[in-house]
């Protein structure tokens, strides 16, 4: 800190003291200013600045007390030393007290302006890094107080709660995320003790126990509960211990796991759904096959036919639902497995409805077709879409007594098409209308007119339908029919 | 020539009726079915049966506790011996205990289907045989 140059103004009247002190300091490490009295030594004080002042005491214009009055107001820590011809204590005390570093009483010798010069560089050094210090502490705390806000900012934007507590319990954060989790009134909730306060008392008590867990290791405790109806929460609750490891409180984390768990349910549903509807066929094949094991139809080979016809229904049912079951996992895979291209739904469509011919011609079923000619282009998969009008046609044959009429039927309105499926069948009651789309759904009527299926059918191109960002409908009349609208959506361009 | 027991079968599901029906018409029973609550109770009140096999679920989770509540609350059928088949444990996770459950399900035996012939039989011949000794209070 020596290296840097010192910058010396000297504000004296006379002349010999200015050039004395000049030659003195003649140094390489001295700037050396010179003023002839206070006036024009305070106009230089206020234009460049100085590490130190030397002035005179006595001077005319302005006197080397109020330079230094100006000097304390405009920098105080500018180092000023008094030279004085009369160097009284009560001058010196005077001069002290309006905050002159020092004084140098005149004459001096050069070793004496020296000494005064260089200890009070050396104060004036001391002081420019204290001044530094406090500057970086300032900017520290700055910076610290910015990184405290952006953090703040951060969990306040988290959807994840966050709730930290002190030793006693007390609350000392929570962030909005949390409050929504735990349905807590807006009220700011720092300060209060978590007992009672999050009206959750499983909560309550694992951020207790975090808190008696004085194991030094950082456990992360998961707990999952229930906040309200199909509301699930799971909690990471953690101690946070302070540099000589005593648990100074806890950090809890709270997620929504409702749609997980309503997964989940959804599929264990399914699960044991598809897992009754497989036992069924199978239960009764092996039952079957007991009969005729254990001799039952013995002596009846008319009997013994018809139990295998009724085996071999099964295992077919078996088959159809399997491959039924295959057909709803495609559609439900999505991404880069499967292509979806731009393609024309009409010759889809007429295909499927020549698939069926026979079953057609077999009941006498007229069938209509209109509208698929100018039917604009969709983007999808070609293997569902025929899987979806597959289903549609074939249902609609199926469930349509003898002579009746299918019909299919496409048209463009803004931005989508439509494409209506329609039959004179049996229909659908108004009150099951609504779960036609549900797995292993079975309308009354259907089952009492003994009419096979799997129940998954329109389920599969429920799910087909949703891959396409479409949406299926249906109307239906008990004995009047039914019509199935599928709605997909066309790329601009067209 | 002894007069054959008869029993009334009560499911809805047409392969399981096809199936005990030759498994006890190959034991010398008489065989009714009956696919609903309704029906059986029709039967039951044209027919004299020996014993009654409910399935449990039929078109309603509780039909078989339907069927039972009103046989037991009929002064002419109240002694008539009921065996309750059930599969509703797989799907409900209930499962029962004679010991424990029978005192409510007010049924003399029941088991999980499906059940083998042989098993079936033997129930039934226990059955049915204590249904003609002692009249039940």
């Amino acid at each position: 800190m020596q290296s840097r140059e010192a910058r010396i103004l000297v504000v004296d009247d006379e002349d010999i003291i200015r050039i004395g002190c000049q030659r003195i300091l003649q140094n390489p490490g001295f700037t050396i200013d010179l003023a002839e009295n206070g006036r024009v030594g305070w106009e230089k004080i206020q234009q460049k600045s100085y590490d130190m002042v030397l002035v005179d005491l006595m001077m005319p214009e302005m006197g080397g007390l109020e330079v230094l009055e100006k000097v304390q107001a405009h920098d105080e820590q500018i180092i000023t030393i008094i030279i004085t011809g009369f160097a009284t204590i009560e001058t010196a005390v005077d001069a002290m007290r309006k905050g002159a570093y020092d004084y140098l009483p005149k004459p001096f010798s050069p070793e004496e302006l020296r000494t005064k010069i260089r200890r009070g560089l050396e104060k004036r050094w001391l002081l420019l890094e204290a001044e530094e210090l406090r500057r970086e502490r300032d900017r520290n705390l700055l910076e610290l107080s910015n990184e405290k806000s952006r953090t703040m900012t951060l969990i306040n934007c988290m959807s994840e709660g966050l709730i930290a507590t002190n030793r006693t319990g007390q609350i000392v954060l929570m962030n909005p995320a949390a409050q929504k989790l735990l349905n807590l009134p807006p009220e700011n909730a720092v300060g209060s003790t978590v007992e009672g306060l999050l009206g959750n008392p499983d909560l309550e008590k694992l951020i207790a126990g975090e808190l008696e867990t004085a194991a030094r290791t950082a456990t992360v405790t998961s707990k999952e509960f229930a906040v309200a109806e199909e509301r699930f929460l799971q909690s990471n609750t953690a101690p946070l211990h302070d540099e000589k490891g005593e648990v100074w409180g806890t950090v809890t984390v709270l997620v929504d796991i409702s749609e997980d768990k309503k997964l989940d349910q959804l599929k264990s549903d399914f699960v044991s759904l598809v897992s009754h509807e497989l036992k069924s066929p199978v239960a009764a094949i092996a039952g079957y096959l007991n009969l005729i094991i254990d001799g039952l139809t013995a002596g009846n080979p008319q009997k013994e036919r018809e139990i295998i016809l009724r085996s071999r229904d099964k295992a077919d049912s078996l088959l159809m639902l399997i491959n039924d079951l295959l057909d709803m996992s495609r559609a439900e895979r999505r991404g880069a497995a499967k292509v979806k291209e731009l393609l024309s739904l009409a010759p889809i469509l007429e295909e499927t409805i020549q698939f069926y011919q026979n079953e057609t011609a077999a009941k006498s079923l007229s069938v209509r077709i209109e509208g698929l000619e100018n039917l604009p282009r969709v983007v999808g998969n070609r293997d569902d879409l025929a899987r979806l009008f597959a289903n549609l046609v074939s249902n609609a044959i199926k469930y349509t007594p003898e002579r009746g009429e299918v019909g299919v039927k496409g048209r463009k309105r803004d931005g989508h098409i439509e494409v209506a499926v329609s039959d004179t069948g049996i229909g659908i009651s108004k009150e099951e209308l609504h779960k036609v789309f549900g797995e292993f759904f079975r309308a009354r009527n259907a089952l009492a007119h003994k009419i096979s299926g799997t129940g998954l059918g329109l389920a599969i191109c429920r799910r087909i339908v949703d891959d396409h960002h479409g949406q299926i409908t249906v109307e239906s009349e008990i004995d009047k029919g039914s019509t199935f609208r599928v709605i997909l959506p066309v790329p601009s361009g067209q | 020539m002894e007069k054959k027991k008869r029993i009334l079968l009560v499911d809805d599901d047409p392969d399981f009726v096809e199936i005990n029906r030759m498994i006890l018409e190959a034991s010398d029973y008489e065989v009714d079915a009956a696919d609903s609550v309704a029906l059986a109770l029709q039967q039951l009140e044209q027919n004299s049966y020996d014993l009654l096999i409910i399935d449990l679920m039929m078109e309603e989770r509780d039909s078989g506790f339907t069927l039972t509540y009103a046989v037991r609350s009929d002064e002419r059928l109240r002694d008539l011996p009921i065996l309750m088949l059930t599969s509703a444990q797989e799907k409900t996770g209930f499962s029962f205990l004679l010991s424990e459950d029978q005192e409510w399900m007010k049924v003399d035996d029941f088991a999980a289907k499906p059940l083998k012939p042989a098993e079936l039989v033997a129930r039934i011949e226990k059955l049915t045989g204590k249904g003609a000794q002692d009249a039940k209070p």
